[in-house]
């Protein structure tokens, strides 16, 4: 335990050294936020509601998706892959710890990094330029967190079995991106599910791409109440526990073929 | 300007010989190949379905309609597809180049270095964007009726090298502040997504911001006004008589920070 | 008229110094320390045509730094340079057609594509004409044994037989001058001395001029006349290495002694030629040590293998 510690902590040092990154990325995400308030304040022109958010409801639900986009968001696909295939994975194997887990702390340490000197700050940043609404219950905020922790866990333990299989169809760069394509189209990072017509709504909905992003973002803007936001965290839980199951099923496969080729 | 135009024209065979190598190697991995195709083709599918789902919702955008914004993200992945395709290598610039020290090997040969950067890796299946927005703007134009005129042909290869001209300055500034840095990532995959600011009409951005995207960091000339000029919106339309020049003015400073860069380049600790 | 003459060259590097521990790190994110280190300190070089030099010293002593200034990669923070009758950063484009570069830790050749096709391109860059391009590729082929080589990606090759190859690679264009940065490092025996040959064969044949930097003294040895000694950016001897050679110690022996501070032995200022050696004072000792207080709170050569 001490030691994914450790390497959430390194990674999270590791991240304070990028500091134009750092200085540029809060400005950029309020860039990309813009690029879609604009668009859908063009959208509204006045109405009232559309997709089950108001006017209001939707400017705060993009700038908090993206700004928690910055704290779940990583490169463990695309990490893992190259370590696969480039082979310093096997010196990962003698190392005392489980490698999955090393790899989910270290990017847990860079996410909350973002969190802490990127994400918060971030959404400030837009609240100042656009009207971003705060949620004035205490309990949402809360919710809010666990959810956005629960976020972070499906996209990583997806982004690892993208990662797996990148890896045993021998090839990165074009599935991770269209991984990267369907997740913020499907996660509704953009477009919040609400506004895809009726019979386009289901395949997102049985998808576990709205755990990333479209739950999230609706618990903080208020969209959901009561039981909703129960069953928006219980839909999280349950895609954790079957991603999970499937990235160590796969993760011993690699493990196997690992041996196999002879590292 | 026309001396610089001279001297690309002398290392014309010899860019030519670097795409089909480029090619070659490429296809030395055909998985990377299609599946670099089928990404690009579901992302620009992405941005599709986004308009089409907005226009579910209100008939129109600022007056804007369905087939005209659809009309100008097809005519805007034109140049984007040709800059994506050429200057890929501009990505990972601060890593590849400056923080492991393979400008080093670029500046021992008798080439200029920003050709050389271009032409050692290239993403020419990303040309496909190319078809998929002349398709995109053929599906609109004939749903919008437009007429086209025969002199289009030729204002159309101009306004497209106009609107390269523009992304390749913007980003080759960006990808030389590099050398002022010792950050690894580079400022480029984080602005990427900027080129989200050329493709919609630029009047449903406010006054301030519809300011920066003509004057400042000049991206509307890059898809928007050329659009409009076929779309025959007559007032945003005239502005693309100016791609060319500002497309000239944009490179000529981003070669410039380029330049002033290079004598910075201080190499990897060995 | 000498092929390269360094006057007062300098590089000075500005590196970043981080603070330790967390709340180190947070405030390196706002304000940052620099320290500003000279890598090359004011040399002065002067190289014949024709000649052999061999350019030596501990790790981080700035031999790297050095070629890379006389290359055209790095621009100097002081100093007059002049080579092949070029300031090379300045007419960078029309100089390194006269030089050939080898870096022994980094590939000049295309990772992807076969060797030969490495080669053609690289006839194209520096507009060779064919009927050269060909002779001056037998020759090299034949001298390095490069035959079956030529059609395998370089990705493939081995550290050897990829160092062969670069070594051709640098000289396809027919350069009067030719910079090897370690050029032998991680090679075999058989290797290295093949690499020699060639090198020697090539100086007696075109009066190639040659500057490499080695850790390994045998090179010196079977190649170089001339040594010139470098340490935390300074020459400390400049010289035939036959002067600094005392009786019945090994070449291995006396390069460790100067590193190690010993001023070098005996008439070692009076080198064939005539050359000068700079102003040695008490040895190494004086120098590096804290006897010598940088101006302006700088430090020097901070060392170790960057
Ligand atoms: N890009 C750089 N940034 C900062 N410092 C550098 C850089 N390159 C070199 N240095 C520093 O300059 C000094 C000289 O380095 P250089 O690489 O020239 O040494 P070298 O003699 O080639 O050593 P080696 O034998 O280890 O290759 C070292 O202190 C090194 O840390
Ligand atoms: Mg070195």
């Amino acid at each position: 335990m001490a030691a994914y510690l450790e390497m959430m902590r390194i990674r999270f040092l590791a991240m304070l050294a990028y500091r134009v990154n750092y200085y540029s990325g809060v400005v950029i995400y309020v860039v990309y936020i813009g690029s879609y308030y604009f668009i859908w304040q063009a959208v509204y022109a006045g109405r009232a509601a559309l997709g089950g958010l108001t006017a209001a409801q939707m400017t705060t639900y993009l700038a908090v998706a993206w700004m928690s986009r910055a704290f779940w968001f990583n490169n463990l696909d695309r990490e893992i892959s190259n370590e696969i295939r480039d082979g310093t994975v096997a010196v990962q194997f003698i190392r005392p710890y489980n490698y999955l887990v090393a790899k989910l702390a270290g990017a847990l340490g860079e996410g909350l990094f973002r969190l802490a000197f990127f994400a918060a700050p971030g959404l400030a940043a837009a609240a100042l330029v656009f009207p971003v609404r705060f949620p004035s219950d205490a309990r949402l905020w809360v919710v809010f967190a666990a959810a956005t922790l629960l976020a972070f866990a499906v996209n990583s333990l997806f982004n690892v079995i993208a990662g797996l299989v990148a890896f045993f169809t021998l090839n990165n760069t074009g599935i991770l991106h269209t991984k990267r394509v369907l997740v913020d189209l499907f996660s509704g990072l953009f477009l919040p599910l609400g506004f895809y017509p009726a019979w386009a709504q289901d395949a997102p909905r049985w998808l576990p791409f709205q755990a990333i992003s479209y739950l999230p973002s609706l618990v903080f803007t208020g969209a959901l109440r009561g039981p909703e936001l129960w069953r928006a965290l219980a839909v999280q839980a349950f895609w954790i526990a079957v991603l999970a199951v499937a990235a160590a099923w796969l993760w011993r496969r690699a493990g196997r073929r690992l041996v196999v080729q002879g590292g | 300007m026309a001396l610089r135009g001279l001297e690309m024209a002398r290392y014309l065979p010899l860019i030519a010989r670097f795409v089909a190598q480029n090619l070659k190697s490429r296809l030395a991995y055909p998985a990377d190949f299609w599946t670099g195709l089928a990404s690009d083709l579901v992302h620009q599918a992405a941005n599709l379905v986004f308009i089409l789902v907005v226009f579910q919702h209100a008939p129109s955008l600022h007056g804007w309609r369905r087939e005209e914004v659809v009309f100008i993200y097809g005519y805007f992945l034109v140049p984007f597809a040709v800059f994506h395709a050429t200057a890929a290598n501009l990505w990972d610039f601060a890593d590849r180049y400056v923080v492991r020290g393979e400008f080093d090997r670029v500046l021992t040969r008798p080439l200029p270095s920003l050709l050389q950067v271009f032409l050692e890796t290239m993403e020419l299946e990303s040309l496909l964007g190319a078809v998929t927005g002349v398709a995109a703007m053929a599906w609109a134009g004939r749903a919008l009726g437009l007429d086209w005129r025969l002199a289009d042909l030729a204002i159309f290869p101009v306004l497209v090298a106009g609107g390269v001209a523009i992304y390749y300055g913007i980003f080759i500034a960006l990808a030389a502040v590099a050398f002022w840095t010792d950050s690894r990532t580079g400022l480029i995959p984080l602005l990427w997504n900027l080129n989200a600011y050329g493709r919609y009409p630029v009047d449903i951005y406010s006054r301030r911001l519809r300011f920066v995207f003509t004057w400042v960091l000049p991206l509307a000339f890059v898809g928007f006004f050329p659009a409009a000029y076929f779309l025959r919106r007559g007032a945003w339309g005239w502005y693309a008589a100016l791609t060319p020049a500002v497309g000239a003015l944009v490179l000529a400073f981003g070669v410039a920070v380029w330049s002033a860069g290079v004598r910075r380049y201080r190499g990897a600790g060995s | 008229m000498a092929i390269i003459e360094a006057r007062q060259l300098t590089k000075e590097f500005r590196k970043f110094k981080s603070r330790p521990g967390l709340a180190g790190a947070f405030r390196d994110l706002f304000t940052r320390r620099y320290e500003t280190v000279r890598a090359v300190d004011a040399i002065d070089l002067t190289v014949e045509p024709g000649e052999v030099v061999g350019y030596i010293g501990p790790n981080g002593a700035g031999k790297s730094t050095t070629i890379k200034m006389l290359t055209g990669i790095l621009v100097p923070t002081a100093g007059h340079l002049l080579v092949n009758g070029c300031v090379p950063h300045r007419e960078r484009e029309r100089f390194v057609r006269t030089i050939g570069v080898v870096f022994g830790q980094r590939s000049q050749l295309w990772w992807d594509i076969a060797v030969r096709e490495s080669f053609r391109l690289l006839q194209r860059i520096y507009g060779v004409p064919d009927a050269e391009y060909r002779r001056r590729l037998d020759e090299l082929a034949g001298v390095l044994e490069l035959g079956d080589l030529l059609d395998v990606p370089v990705r493939k090759l081995s550290l050897g037989q990829r160092m062969r190859c670069e070594l051709a690679a640098a000289l396809l264009h027919g350069p009067s001058l030719l910079f090897l940065d370690e050029p032998t490092i991680g090679l075999d025996v058989v290797v290295k001395l093949r690499i020699r040959d060639f090198l020697r064969e090539i100086n007696a044949r075109h009066g190639t001029t040659i500057l490499l930097t080695t850790h390994d003294l045998a090179d010196i040895e079977a190649l170089c006349p001339r040594v010139v000694i470098l340490d935390r950016g300074r020459i400390l001897y400049d010289g035939a290495l036959d002067a600094i050679r005392r009786d019945g110690q090994g070449l291995e022996e006396v390069v460790r002694a100067i590193y190690q501070g010993e001023a070098v032995g005996g008439g070692a200022g009076a080198g064939p030629g005539g050359r000068r050696v700079p102003e040695l004072g008490g040895g190494r000792a004086a120098e590096g040590g804290s006897a010598v207080e940088p101006e302006g709170g700088r430090q020097y050569g901070a060392g170790g293998a960057g």
